[in-house]
């Protein structure tokens, strides 16, 4: 391997940086396939002819983002992209993907109106009689279904939404760049929950699997406009929390 | 005689009247009419509720009548008659009381699709109400879809707005 052409000590670049991009573009690329082994920490090192603690970070970084998988005892292995999802300021599912630079699309199951029941009028803070427009799209990453998201929007916040194609747009930039509805805060709760019978189906996975459930609670301001609830393979996806300590 | 009106006259809101998907249950729409129509402010005629598939079309409604028709056990489905012979059968309602909790509950959880009454007529915004009463009287119905160029649901044609209008005109005549 020549690697003078792939690791570059006179370009800014860090070093570990550039031996994670050379090493991403193997497990993209599918020279290195999904649940193969990397090579030892010793002989990337000299393939890369970099330290240690070089091939260190550059593997972390790709456990981090999903790319490798660090089995105790064994090795490190290539997984499927897992897919870190901050908890912060919600991301739309297609601003994620892109930035993880992840070809994905989308199946939309329903698009038409309900009445709220079972609660849902108290999780969308509406009265009970008021019409809601529900949406439930079905999220596939490598021809793989992996989120399920049934979202609802009172009716009268945004009425031309039921004739809108939110299979290609974000409901979040059609609510902020279209309609002029900014986003200012979200709530979100996370737990893990048994599947239901339609949604292991749609998602692939055994009856009664555990499952990664995301609830949101989108505000304009006081006022909450779209509640939705996403249920998550829990073999694509890992949430992250990154905090700053606090210099007093 | 007064020129009749057309539909888009006097057809009605489709949001004054409460939404369901055809995959709720019998035991949903039961919530959904009482707090959508009989314990609401707003007076609700008639009292119905639109059935949608999951693309926003109409597939039919379901008034209170349907509801209990969709939760009635199956003993007391109407029964062909032998010839000349009668029998009582307001006896069998009484064993409704006793066996509700076996069949009606169960048929609580069967889906609003299978209680409603398929919305099979429509008229177009710019047809006579003349037509709109054909359709009801003929096919007995209280409601009636309004679609623009025969697709886009646009509005409800109710009797009470049929029976007002024609027979104004039948009593200035």
């Amino acid at each position: 391997m020549n690697t003078e052409k792939l690791i570059n000590r006179d370009k800014p670049q860090k070093l570990y940086i550039q031996v994670f991009e050379v090493l991403k573009k193997k497990i993209e690329s599918g020279e290195w396939g999904v649940g193969s082994q990397i090579p030892i920490e010793e002989d990337l090192c000299k393939i890369y002819e970099v330290s240690k603690a070089t091939i260190r970070l550059a593997v972390l970084e790709l456990v981090r983002q999903g790319y490798l998988v660090r089995q105790q005892g064994k090795g490190t292995f290539v997984c499927k992209r897992v897919i870190p999802e901050g908890l912060t300021m919600s991301t739309s599912f297609k601003e994620l993907m892109l930035e993880a630079g992840v070809a994905f699309s989308t199946q939309v199951l329903a698009q038409t109106v309900v009445m709220p029941t079972d609660d849902l009028d108290i999780k969308l803070e509406i009265p009970d009689d008021k019409h809601i427009i529900y949406i439930k799209r079905l999220r596939i990453i490598d021809s793989e279904p992996v989120v399920l998201q049934e979202t609802y929007i009172p009716h009268h916040i945004c009425p031309s939404l039921l004739n809108e194609d939110i299979a290609d747009h974000s409901i979040l930039e059609l609510f902020e760049i279209k309609y002029d509805i900014p986003i200012t805060n979200v709530k979100g709760y996370i737990e893990v929950v048994y599947a239901k019978e339609d949604e292991s189906r749609l998602l692939g996975l055994p009856d009664n699997s555990p499952a990664l459930l995301l609830e949101q609670h989108f505000y304009s301001g006081e006022k909450q406009i779209m509640y939705t609830r996403s249920i998550k393979r829990p073999d694509r996806f890992r949430l992250s929390i990154e905090m700053q300590k606090k210099t007093y | 005689m007064e020129t009749i009106k057309v539909v888009k006259d006097v057809m009605v809101d489709v949001f004054d009247f409460p939404h369901v998907p055809y995959w709720f249950s019998l035991r949903q729409a039961i919530g959904i009419a009482k707090k959508s129509l009989l314990t609401s402010e707003k007076c609700h005629h008639p009292m119905a509720i639109l059935v949608f598939d999951e693309k926003y079309n109409l597939m039919g409604t379901l008034t209170l009548k349907d509801i209990l028709k969709g939760l009635e056990p199956n003993f007391l489905k109407p029964i062909t008659k032998a010839q000349g012979l009668e029998s009582d059968e307001s006896a069998l309602s009484a064993l409704w009381d006793g066996l509700f909790f076996k069949e009606s509950l169960d048929k609580a959880t069967r889906p609003v699709g299978e209680a409603m009454v398929p919305a099979k007529f429509f008229v177009q915004p710019d047809d006579p109400l003349t037509k709109a009463a054909y359709l009801m009287i003929h096919n007995d119905l209280v409601l009636l879809p309004v679609l623009e160029d025969k697709k886009k649901f646009v509005g409800l044609v109710r009797i009470k707005e049929i029976f007002e209008e024609l027979s104004n005109a039948v009593l200035s005549a």
